[in-house]
């Protein structure tokens, strides 16, 4: 293929604002982008602070993310904003407040990703009330995560479906097929008991 | 003198040359503006942010280092948002580079600890990134550990300034890396060893690769002296520690002649080389035996007494000026005229008294029959300084019968007989309207110029300050060049070879070649010469550092004192009178030049004085005559540069690591 041109950091934003609904997810896609294309490396304050943000995001989204964290990106940024030495930098540093604006970096610290979709911060579970037992999720699953036997008429004492979380890629193909919408998305940290079996 | 301008800088009135930067102001003002890729001399890049400066008027903080001062400007270097940004980059800085100041050898220097020490950071409050990049040790030299790079990029553009052209950056942003082509170690790069990156780097990530626990900034004594191994006489500061040198870094102020070969940055391993010579020998029978100073100085002057008139002194015009009156001083005592230095071996005694010259004032710069190299190491440091001034701006006309290396970076490349070709641009000059004495008009009304010669004659016109450089041979023609516009200044291949002609060590008896084919009955040989056979005399008297070729075949072997381990003073290529200091003690018994020669005049039963500055300066007054010469080459000069640089500095080469850089360049070029 041949070489494309360089993208234009507003592009990368657009399409971070179309993949992704959470916002450290979307900083997170625009900086990986930003330092694999128009980032040129010119002055310190940007190569190096994109790649420390970087690193402070990916914390943040696999949930390891502290106060701390939240405390750099927002230094980097507004230094960033100040002393950079082109408009490539300052965007870069603009989008990464705008981000942060909506709060969701706290959220994440706290772990809880709004947008359900910061894998690290997520489980999936089956609601066992919903559950109809039909095991068209255990079919859909490609890494054998869903146990549970299907229900056969005239049967009791059958194992109900379950996820196992240390299986589980969180990649949304069960939720995909299940008829009865038993599957759902909860926050690892959160207090609720759903489908987690007593 | 350039306009000056006044600014105020954190409240000071500050009085700055127009055209200046604000690093460069301030510092006038004695306040210190942080930066980590300027380069004195070199266009700002901006590309470290540290040099933020906020001014009045100006929405954002601007960059120092490529602000230019302007009437009126009010400068705050210190305000609390700047040294806030900058203590950032300092800390992102902090984060990829390693903590180990306790044992870094650059510590003291570096600037990124002076940094983190001024902005009071113990570590960086950012993710510790480690690369883990091989280090480059495979040479003596120089050694590159990127893992303490912090990417400033000036090593970069020193070399690509200089037109060495080695160091580049490889990738982009953190993981960027400077690197050779190809990532190969350096000999199998284009490298010279000059080790200008060395000076240029910031940090511990260039290095001279023996400097690993030989002592830190700090425990260095300083001296300024002069490289005296080749023509160009280059300014080097010497650090020593307990009284031997640990390295030797570029003494020049300024980028324009900020540069020292491998031989005056390495060479000084010789020094203590095993040749050294460090007591007087004399022969007995077949071998050489050591001897004591009394008898070999009674010896000397014996020998000398007896043969008076058929005495001859030949040296190498690597003596200083002090020598070389001293020597004068003795040939009278013995009553002889046959004094003369290899300088006659590649010039005529008049074409060294020049006028001195200024080169970062010039324009234009004509090389006429010279072919300096720095990768032949032929005039290395002019070869830099004339890539400098053509990347800096200034045009260059080439003129050569052959091929020259620097013709590739030259605006004009005129090939053909030098002196017809100057012939030519003068006449062309003059046919242009310019102005020039008479008899020169007269002298080249029957020329006729040729296209390239009219081109270079535009050249010359439009430039403001050119500077003629030319080989000893085509100095007549140059200087009538220069009689139109500008200075010419011809280029010897010895360091001092201005000064031991200033100071009249130039043959009224016997000429160096004459008295080297015979006829001489005592020799006194001073210094390392291009000699590797005894010369046909009775008596055969060295006086040298180190136990050459020729030394082995003496009869009387003197001891004197190595470059850097005598005071004194020379002139350079350009004509400019330099100060050496003595760095270390004489090895062993070693004596100067021209102690040796007041002990041997005293000996021989006369009183010589040790010379005060005023003599020099008497001696240097000497002046040419602006008188129109005839164009034409002065025949029986051509020597080849390399050859005689090479066997000038045998003895340095073969006792320092520049031996290394020789047989492996052997070795990679096969």
């Amino acid at each position: 293929m041949a070489e494309q041109k360089e993208k234009k950091v507003e592009d990368i934003k657009k399409e971070a604002e179309a993949t992704k609904k959470c916002p450290v997810n979307k900083a997170l896609y625009y900086i990986e982008e930003f330092l694999a294309g128009p980032m040129c490396g010119k002055c310190f304050p940007c190569e190096m602070g994109c790649y420390e943000t970087e690193v402070r995001l990916k914390n943040i989204i696999e949930g390891r993310g502290s106060e701390a964290d939240l405390f750099a990106i927002k230094k980097i940024a507004s230094e960033m904003l100040e002393a950079s030495r082109c408009k490539k930098g300052k965007d870069t540093a603009k989008f990464i407040l705008e981000w942060m604006e909506t709060g969701a970096y706290k959220e994440h610290v706290g772990g809880r990703c709004p947008d359900r979709e910061c894998l690290a911060l997520i489980e999936y579970r089956i609601i066992p009330d919903k559950c109809n037992m039909c095991g068209l999720c255990q079919d859909a699953c490609k890494y054998n995560a869903v146990q549970g036997e299907k229900k056969k008429t005239y049967r009791s004492g059958y194992l109900p479906f379950e996820i196992r979380q240390k299986r589980c890629t969180k990649c949304g193909e069960c939720i995909k097929v299940c008829p009865t919408k038993a599957i759902v998305i909860v926050d690892i940290k959160a207090k609720e008991k759903i489908g987690v079996s007593v | 003198m350039a306009k000056m301008v006044k600014l105020t800088i954190d409240g000071t009135m500050v009085e700055s040359p127009e055209g200046a930067n604000l690093i460069e102001a301030a510092g006038l003002a004695g306040i210190h503006i942080p930066n980590l890729c300027y380069l004195k001399g070199m266009p700002g890049i901006g590309a470290c942010r540290l040099c933020l400066v906020e001014i009045e008027g100006a929405k954002v903080p601007m960059i120092a280092c490529n602000t230019k001062v302007k009437e009126g400007m009010v400068v705050n270097t210190k305000t609390e948002k700047i040294q806030e940004t900058r203590r950032f980059v300092i800390d992102l800085i902090l984060s990829m580079h390693p903590l180990d100041c306790m044992t870094c050898t650059k510590a003291g220097v570096c600037n990124l600890q002076k940094y983190a020490y001024e902005f009071e950071l113990k570590e960086s409050n950012f993710t510790r990134k480690k690369f883990g990049y091989p280090t480059d040790e495979a040479n003596p030299c120089i050694k590159r550990d990127p893992d303490y790079c912090i990417l400033c990029g000036r090593c970069v553009r020193v070399c690509r300034h200089q037109g060495t052209n080695v160091l580049d950056f490889m990738g982009r942003g953190v993981g960027a890396k400077v690197m050779t082509a190809n990532d190969k170690p350096l000999q199998e790069s284009s490298c010279t060893f000059c080790g200008s990156c060395v000076d240029a780097c910031p940090v511990n990530a260039l290095l001279e690769a023996d400097r690993w626990r030989k002592g830190r900034e700090w425990e260095y004594e300083k001296t300024n002296s002069v490289c005296l191994l080749c023509g160009n006489g280059c300014d080097i500061t010497v650090s020593t520690k307990d009284g031997r040198v640990a390295k030797i870094n570029s003494g020049a102020e300024g980028i324009t002649e900020k540069y020292i070969c491998a031989y005056g940055r390495f060479g000084f391993d010789c020094i203590e080389a095993e040749t050294r010579v460090t007591t007087p020998m004399k022969r007995i029978g077949n071998e050489l035996k050591e001897t004591t100073w009394d008898d070999a100085l009674n010896i000397a002057a014996e020998k000398l007494k007896k043969a008076g008139a058929d005495a001859g002194f030949i040296s190498t015009a690597g003596i200083l000026n002090e020598d070389a009156l001293v020597l004068k001083q003795l040939a009278d005592v013995v009553k002889t005229k046959n004094v003369d230095t290899t300088v006659s071996l590649y010039a005529d005694a008049d074409s060294l008294i020049n006028e001195s010259a200024d080169p970062e004032a010039a324009d234009l710069i004509i090389l006429a029959g010279l072919n300096p190299s720095q990768w032949k190491r032929v005039l290395p440091a002019l070869d830099a300084l004339v890539r400098k001034k053509v990347n800096s701006g200034a045009k260059l006309i080439v003129i050569n019968s052959g091929d020259t290396n620097i013709s590739s970076v030259a605006t004009l490349n005129v090939k053909g007989d030098e002196a017809k070709i100057l012939s030519e641009i003068a006449q062309a000059a003059i046919s242009k309207g310019t102005k020039a004495p008479k008899e020169m008009v007269h002298a080249l009304a029957s020329v006729d110029p040729s296209d390239d010669a009219v081109k270079a004659a535009e050249l010359f016109i439009a430039a403001a300050n050119p500077l003629i450089l030319s080989a000893p041979s085509l100095y007549d023609a140059s200087a009538n060049l220069a009689m139109i516009k500008g200075t010419a200044v011809s280029v010897p291949i010895e360091s001092n070879a201005k000064g031991v002609v200033l100071m009249g060590l130039s043959g009224e008896g016997k000429s160096y070649t004459e008295m080297v084919k015979g006829g001489i009955k005592v020799l006194y040989a001073i210094g390392e010469l291009p000699l590797n056979k005894r010369p046909q005399a009775d008596f055969l008297i060295v006086q040298n550092s180190h136990m050459t070729e020729l030394a082995k075949q003496a009869d009387l072997v003197l001891p004197s004192a190595a470059f850097l381990e005598t005071s004194g003073t020379m002139v350079d290529y350009l004509g400019r009178l330099k100060c050496l200091c003595k760095a270390v003690e004489p090895a062993g018994e070693a004596m100067s030049h021209r102690e040796i020669f007041i002990e041997v005049a005293k000996a021989a039963g006369k009183a010589v004085k040790e010379p005060k500055d005023s003599d020099i300066k008497k001696a240097l007054k000497v002046k040419a005559k602006a008188a129109l010469k005839p164009f034409k080459k002065k025949e029986g000069l051509d020597i080849n540069p390399e050859e005689m640089i090479e066997s000038i500095n045998a003895s340095v080469i073969n006792g320092s690591r520049l031996l290394w850089i020789k047989e492996t360049g052997k070795a990679v070029a096969v």
